[in-house]
C-alpha cells in the first residue's frame, strides 16, 4: 500500500491549467523533496494533498483512502504559522492527541477518565519533545521560543499522531543557517529510524514531502527528489512532474559530502529550472525504474553470495 | 528625553502628588466660592460633603418601618442594571461574533445589518426602548445589552478575522478536530484576550447609556439621583456619586486586567 497516491490530477484556475496530469506514488518511509520554480504550482499541489483545495480533476489517496478534506491522515508543518500561541510546547504537541482521541462531550462528562488520558498524552508529548531535543522547553509558550525551537515543536506536533504522510512547506525557510542544519540532521535521524523499522519488518513511521527552494537541502535530507515545472515540450498545458529520481542518503553524523550533491544539483537545475531547456517531460522521471534496477542488483548479489 | 525610564519610587511619588494636587485645587476653588456665598453648594466644602454623606446613608421612610438609605438603593439599582445589561450583551455578542467569524454564511447575512445598527447611538434609540419594552428593569437591561451588543459583536468578529489564521484552522483539522472543537479549542482560546479587552472597553459606554436612561426615567438609580440633586443645586451628593462611579470603574478595569493575566498567561501585550 502506498502512503500517498495521486492519479491523473489536473488543476485549473478559471481557464488556466496549473497542474497537468500529475501522477505520483510514495511508499511508507520515503522522504521526498519537492522542488520547482516559483509559481509552478507547488502550493496548489500541496493544498490538494492536504485536502483544503481539492483538485479540479483526479484522485488523491492517502493510505488507500480518498482525500477530500483535511484530516488526521495528512499532517502539515507551515513555514510561519506553526504553533498555537495559547498552548505550551508540550500542550501543542499533545493537542493532536487530545483532538484525535477525545471529543468535547467526553472531556466534559467523563472528566475523570479524560484527566487520566490527559496525563498519558502529556507524557507522550514530552517523550516526543525529548526526541527533537526540546525537553527543557516543554512548559514554555511559543512566544518564548526561538524560530528553530518552534519548528521542532511543530514537527513533533505533526508526527505524534503518526499520520500517513506529513507535508513540510518550506519548514526551515525563515531560520538561520546553523539552526537549519540542526533541523536537517533531525530529519536524517528520522530517516535512520525508518531504515531500522524496515529492517525489523515494521512499517516505517516517517513519510514526508518537504517543499524547499534550497536544492542542496532537497538532495541532502531526502531520498527522492521530485521536480515540478512548466519547462518541457507540453509546458503550455501546465506544470508536470519533470524530475523524479532517487538521491544519495546521508547518515546524520556523516560529514556533509558536497561532491555527492553537486552533480545531481546541476542536473536538477537544468531539468527543472532552465527555461530554455525543452525536453520530453518524462526524460528525468525514472525513480521506479531505478528502484527496480537496484533491487534486481541486490538480489543478484545475494544469489551470487549464496551460490 | 522622550521615553527615558524614571525610577520606580519617583513614579509612585508623582502619582500621589497628582492626587494631592487635585484635592488641594478643589479645596481652593471651594473656599473661594464659599467666600462669595456662605451657603453655596455648587462647589461644596468638605463640611458640606459630610452633610450630604449623612443624608445619603440615613434610612428612608418612617422610623417604625425604615427603608434602606438612598445610597444603598441607588447603588444596588444601578449596578444590578449594569451587571445584567453587560452580561446579557456580552453573552449575545460572543455568540453572534463567533458565529459570524466562523461561518461565511452568517457573516454575509448579518455583517451589513450589524455594521449599520452599530452606527446608531444607543442613547438616541432610548425612545424606542421606552415604547417597546416600557420603563422598568427590562428596559434598562435591553438598552445596555443592545448598546454593548452591536459594537462588541463586531469587534469580536473582527478579532476572529484578524487573529485566527485560516492555516491554524486547517492545521487543527489535520490534527483531528471537529467543527465544534475548532470553535472552542482554536477560535475561542485565541480570541479570549480580545474578548476580555472588549468587555473592559465596553463598560464605559454601557455606563453612559445606563446613566442617560436613568436620568430620563426611573425613581431610583445613580443617574436619577444625580439629576434630582443637581436640580436643587446641591452638588455634595452629586460629587460623591461621581467619585463612586469613577472608583468602581477603576476597580472593574483592574479586575478584568487581572483576569486576563490569569486566564491568558500566554498573551503578554
Amino acid at each position: 500500500m502506498y502512503s500517498l497516491e495521486i492519479r491523473d490530477l489536473h488543476h485549473y484556475y478559471g481557464d488556466f491549467r496549473v497542474l497537468n496530469a500529475i501522477n505520483l506514488k510514495i511508499l511508507p518511509g520515503q522522504i521526498v523533496a519537492l522542488v520547482g520554480p516559483s509559481g509552478c504550482g507547488k502550493s496548489t499541489l500541496l493544498q490538494a494533498i492536504l485536502g483544503t483545495h481539492p483538485p479540479s480533476e483526479g484522485v488523491i489517496l492517502a493510505d488507500g483512502k480518498p482525500v477530500t478534506k483535511p484530516s488526521r491522515d495528512v499532517g502539515i508543518v507551515y513555514q510561519h504559522y506553526s504553533l498555537y500561541d495559547f498552548l505550551t510546547a508540550e500542550e501543542n504537541v499533545a493537542f493532536g492527541l487530545k483532538l484525535d482521541e477525545t471529543n468535547l462531550p467526553s472531556r466534559i462528562f467523563s472528566f475523570k477518565k479524560y484527566n487520566q488520558l490527559r496525563k498519558q498524552h502529556l507524557n507522550k508529548s514530552r517523550d516526543f519533545l525529548v526526541k527533537v531535543g526540546l525537553e527543557a522547553a516543554a512548559g514554555r509558550y511559543p512566544a518564548e521560543l526561538s524560530g528553530g525551537m518552534r519548528q521542532r515543536v511543530a514537527i513533533a506536533q505533526a508526527f505524534v499522531l503518526k499520520p500517513k504522510i506529513v507535508l513540510l512547506d518550506e519548514p526551515f525557510g525563515a531560520l538561520d543557517e546553523t539552526t537549519r542544519q540542526e533541523l536537517q540532521m533531525m530529519l536524517l535521524r528520522f530517516y535512520q529510524e525508518n531504515l531500522k523499522a524496515r529492517q525489523r519488518g515494521e512499517q516505517p513511521e516517517y513519510t514526508i514531502i518537504i517543499v524547499t527552494h534550497e536544492l542542496n537541502e532537497a538532495i541532502y535530507v531526502a531520498d527522492r527528489v521530485i521536480g515540478l515545472s512548466r519547462y518541457h515540450t507540453q509546458g503550455d498545458k501546465g506544470a508536470m512532474i519533470v524530475y523524479d529520481r532517487p538521491c544519495p542518503v546521508f547518515a546524520p553524523d556523516d560529514p556533509k559530502d558536497l561532491s555527492k550533491i553537486v552533480e545531481q544539483r546541476e542536473e536538477l537545475r537544468k531539468a527543472v529550472f532552465d527555461e530554455t531547456y525543452m525536453k520530453e517531460h518524462s526524460k528525468y522521471v525514472s525513480f521506479w525504474r531505478e528502484l527496480a534496477l537496484d533491487s534486481q542488483k541486490a538480489q543478484d548479489a545475494e544469489s551470487k553470495n549464496a551460490g | 528625553m522622550i521615553r527615558r525610564p524614571i525610577p520606580h519610587w519617583l513614579a509612585i511619588t508623582l502619582g500621589v502628588c497628582g492626587v494631592v494636587v487635585m484635592l488641594l485645587a478643589y479645596s481652593f476653588l471651594s473656599a473661594r466660592q464659599t467666600g462669595k456665598n456662605e451657603n453655596q453648594k455648587v462647589i461644596p466644602g468638605w463640611q458640606t460633603f459630610k452633610q450630604g454623606a449623612s443624608r445619603l446613608v440615613r434610612p428612608q421612610g418612617r422610623t417604625d418601618s425604615p427603608k434602606p438609605s438612598m445610597l444603598v438603593t441607588d447603588i444596588k439599582a444601578t449596578y444590578w442594571r449594569l451587571f445584567l445589561g453587560v452580561s446579557v450583551g456580552v453573552g449575545l455578542s460572543i455568540t453572534m461574533g463567533v458565529a459570524m467569524g466562523a461561518y461565511r454564511f452568517i457573516e454575509s447575512l448579518l455583517a451589513p445589518v450589524m455594521s449599520f445598527l452599530a452606527k446608531i447611538p444607543p442613547t438616541a434609540m432610548l425612545p424606542i426602548y421606552f415604547v417597546l419594552v416600557g420603563t422598568d428593569q427590562k428596559m434598562f437591561t435591553a438598552m445596555v445589552a443592545l448598546g454593548v451588543f452591536f459594537t462588541m459583536s463586531q469587534s469580536i468578529y473582527q478579532a476572529i478575522a484578524g487573529e485566527v489564521k485560516t492555516v491554524a484552522i486547517d492545521k487543527a483539522y489535520t490534527l483531528g478536530a471537529s467543527d465544534a472543537e475548532i470553535i472552542y479549542e482554536v477560535i475561542w482560546k485565541q480570541i479570549l484576550p480580545s474578548v476580555l479587552d472588549n468587555i473592559r472597553l465596553q463598560i464605559g459606554p454601557a455606563m453612559i447609556f445606563l446613566l442617560a436612561a436613568e436620568m430620563l426615567v426611573g425613581g431610583e438609580g445613580m443617574g436619577f439621583r444625580i439629576r434630582m440633586e443637581s436640580r436643587v443645586l446641591d452638588m455634595s451628593v452629586v460629587y460623591i456619586y461621581l467619585a463612586i462611579l469613577g472608583f468602581t470603574g477603576l476597580m472593574a478595569d483592574y479586575f478584568l486586567l487581572w483576569l486576563r493575566r490569569k486566564l491568558c498567561p500566554w498573551c503578554i501585550r
